[in-house]
């Protein structure tokens, strides 16, 4: 319809910018609040991230690991008589799938009992050899020490459990349990170290001693329920598809972490649902700031829109022009927004976010009181999309506005 | 002689909501060629509304314009804009000139739009700074500029596309009695060099002096400077038909009338029971 008009692209380029220059401090300030919605997003994901990462990696490395083998059907009613009928197999796979974090276990209810009380606990005989390989359970131990290779009926309890039963370090406990055939056994362990990590989860309900003992003790000499595994986050889901296929001629159980756990996995989720809620927020108010001030801009303009008009431009030129504006604001305050979110990343990447303030001492639920926010790229990009999508959304509307005035109209009223 | 602008029967009328506003009525106007044509007329007569529509600003409710036999009326959006670009120029009251732009800018734009290059069109920009006599005022912006320079620019920006009619709608009426006197001399000496036809919209004695043709104009119609015989006074409801709204808004139109009618009736009444 129209002859190529070449040059007025960089016309309609020079007037958006000249326009926006003009009025400096409403551009810098949409510009501004663009900015710092998207870089308080960046940081909000990275801070979650590093939160959940920190979370996720105390809770499985304090005690359940990132993947457990054990027989089908153990983890819902954990009974000797259901150990692993060929561990070294299972030791064999993880090692030629490249596994070599793993630790392996015999796990079974029983009682401890000093002179005044009695408590149930969960035995769990523990390999000192490879145990700290899958978990940081060592580094948990207050009072006393972690288990060493050749110990022999010695005993580590949580510090509410120790508490309970009114024992101390070097005290006599005794330790009543079941062998494979139900039968009861009971023995006399050394206390040598106590659990005080301030988790429920870890300070009650639990007797560890080595895995020796515990064989001994169950007459299962050799025999283990249960394997532990640990692994980076990424690779959990690949490393159990991987085992379930190789180990499938036995009858055993792969799962991770938040199969057995699940309500954590799903904490998680809820948290970044709110992270997805606060999003929506920010993009609201990126598409309500930036609206405002276009149409603002537009309505200001509207007799300068009316004489474009008059003179021969088109409505789609005038509609791009408006365009253009809302371009480069939002790709500004994107820019900007992103590297004042790195930034902000980096720095308290390197130094750390203090929550001891915030947690208190008594239930803190795996965090570290250092928390040390990290970038996912993944969510970068969509966050960054998301907002750059928003601004270029807000300008659609005082284009559309712009391009259906009446010129008449627009000049006589402007 | 040819007419170059031939409109007939022209009729318009705006509507605020339901309240009409008559604006012109039945116009039958032919300007030649080269003419130096002026629109007289006091305030609300409908001047601005026959420029519009000429120029193919705004739609006229029935009747037909044509310039240089295009049927205006009927074009889209799209074929005015291209219309206005190609054929007509445009000087406004208020000046009007693009605020981002230099004052050789605005004049490059309209050629730019033409498609020429940027630098032919900052060519033909200084050609025309110099026919309207302010060359050295070229890279100021309209605000630096005083009110006779900007409608200077003005002037200049409508010829710089080469359009066979210039439509001015009271370019003098914001501006001092000589700096307008310039104004008009100097338009005159373009329509006389350049022969570009001229339809000025105006109550400045001063242009109306100048006038190679006086149209006057009353209640939105042409009326005869010399006659005595005063037209009939127009009937809002023969300027504005209800006829030609969509039946919604003929709908609403005649509710509202019924009902300012009651009210109307109504209002007497409560008086006397309060008294
Ligand atoms: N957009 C509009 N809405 C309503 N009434 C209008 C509008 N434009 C013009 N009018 C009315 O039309 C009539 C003619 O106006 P106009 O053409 O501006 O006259 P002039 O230019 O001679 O002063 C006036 O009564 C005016 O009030
Ligand atoms: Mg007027």
């Amino acid at each position: 319809m129209h002859a190529s008009r070449p040059s007025i692209n960089q016309i309609t380029l020079a007037v958006a910018l000249r326009n926006l220059l003009g009025h400096l401090p409403r551009t810098l300030l949409t510009v501004g609040a663009i900015a710092v919605g998207l870089a308080s997003l960046i940081f909000l994901w990275s801070f979650n991230e590093g939160l959940h990462r920190n979370m996720l990696g105390n809770f499985q490395q304090a005690i359940i690991g990132s993947i457990q083998i054990h027989h089908q059907g153990y983890f819902q009613q954990p009974e000797l008589s259901d150990y692993i009928r060929n561990p070294e197999k299972v030791a064999e796979t993880l090692e030629t799938s490249g596994i070599e974090n793993h630790s392996q276990r015999l796990e079974s209810f029983g009682l401890v009992a000093s002179d005044e009380t009695t408590e149930g606990v969960m035995l769990i005989g523990m390999d000192p050899n490879t145990e700290t390989r899958v978990t940081e359970l060592e580094k948990r131990i207050g009072i006393g020490r972690f288990l060493q290779p050749g110990d022999s009926y010695t005993l580590i309890l949580g510090a509410t459990t120790a508490n309970n039963l009114n024992v101390r370090l070097g005290d006599e406990v005794i330790v009543v349990g079941y062998d494979r055939y139900g039968v009861m056994v009971a023995e006399s362990f050394t206390l040598i170290g106590i659990i005080t990590s301030g988790e429920m989860g870890l300070d009650r309900g639990m007797a560890i001693t080595s895995l020796e003992t515990l064989q001994e003790m169950v007459d299962m000499p050799g025999q283990v329920t249960t394997f532990v595994i640990n692994l980076p986050e990424k690779n959990i889901d690949k490393a159990v598809k991987q085992l379930n296929e190789q180990l499938h001629e036995q009858p055993l159980e792969i799962m991770p972490w938040y199969v057995m756990f699940p309500v954590m996995k799903e904490w998680v989720t809820l948290h970044n649902g709110f992270l997805y809620l606060f999003i929506g927020v920010v993009l609201f108010i990126v598409i309500a700031s930036e609206l405002n001030t276009l149409l603002l801009s537009m309505l200001e303009r509207t007799r300068e829109f009316g004489v474009f008009m008059a003179i021969g431009t088109t409505r789609q030129e005038v509609a791009a022009l408006l365009i253009t504006e809302a371009l480069f604001i939002g790709i500004l305050g994107t820019l900007s927004g992103t590297l004042l979110g790195l930034i902000t990343v980096f720095i308290t990447g390197i130094t750390g976010i203090d929550l001891s303030i915030l947690l208190g001492s008594t239930s803190r639920f795996y965090v570290d009181p250092l928390v040390y926010p990290q970038l996912e790229l993944g969510r970068l990009g969509i966050t960054i999309s998301a907002i750059l999508i928003a601004s270029m959304v807000a300008g659609l509307y005082p284009a559309w506005r712009a391009s259906q005035l009446q010129p008449a109209e627009a000049i006589r009223y402007g | 002689m040819t007419s170059i602008i031939k409109t007939r029967d022209l009729h318009k009328c705006y509507w605020v909501g339901t309240m009409p506003h008559p604006a012109l009525h039945g116009i039958d106007l032919d300007i030649e060629q080269g003419e130096f044509a002026v629109l007289a007329g006091r305030s609300g007569s409908g001047k601005s509304t026959l420029l519009n529509i000429i120029g193919a600003l705004e739609s006229a409710d029935s009747g037909s314009v044509e310039v240089f036999d295009q049927n205006i009326l009927q074009m889209t959006q799209d074929r005015r804009t291209r219309f206005r670009l190609d054929h007509i120029g445009f000087v406004f009251q208020a000046y009007n000139l693009i605020r981002v732009f230099s004052a050789r800018e605005n004049i490059a734009y309209v050629c730019q739009l033409q498609g020429k290059s940027k630098e032919e069109s900052l060519e033909i920009a200084n050609h025309w700074l110099r026919e309207v006599e302010i060359e050295h005022l070229g890279y100021r912006k309209p605000d630096q500029l005083s009110g006779g320079q900007q409608q200077r620019v003005a002037i200049a920006r409508a010829l710089a596309t080469e359009p066979q009619i210039i439509l001015a709608d009271e370019p003098t009426a914001n501006l001092d009695t000589q700096t307008g006197r310039n104004l008009i001399h100097l338009m005159q000496g373009l329509n006389q060099r350049l022969g570009t036809t001229f339809l000025i919209s105006s109550h400045d004695p001063d242009v109306k002096e100048a006038a190679s043709r006086l149209i006057k104009l009353a209640d939105g119609q042409i009326v005869d400077e010399w006659s005595t015989i005063p037209k009939p006074p127009i009937s809002i409801s023969s300027a504005c038909p209800v006829q030609n709204k969509p039946l919604g808004e003929r709908v609403r139109i005649k509710l509202n009338r019924m009902f300012s009618r009651r009210r109307r009736k109504q209002s007497p009444k409560d008086n006397s029971r309060h008294s």
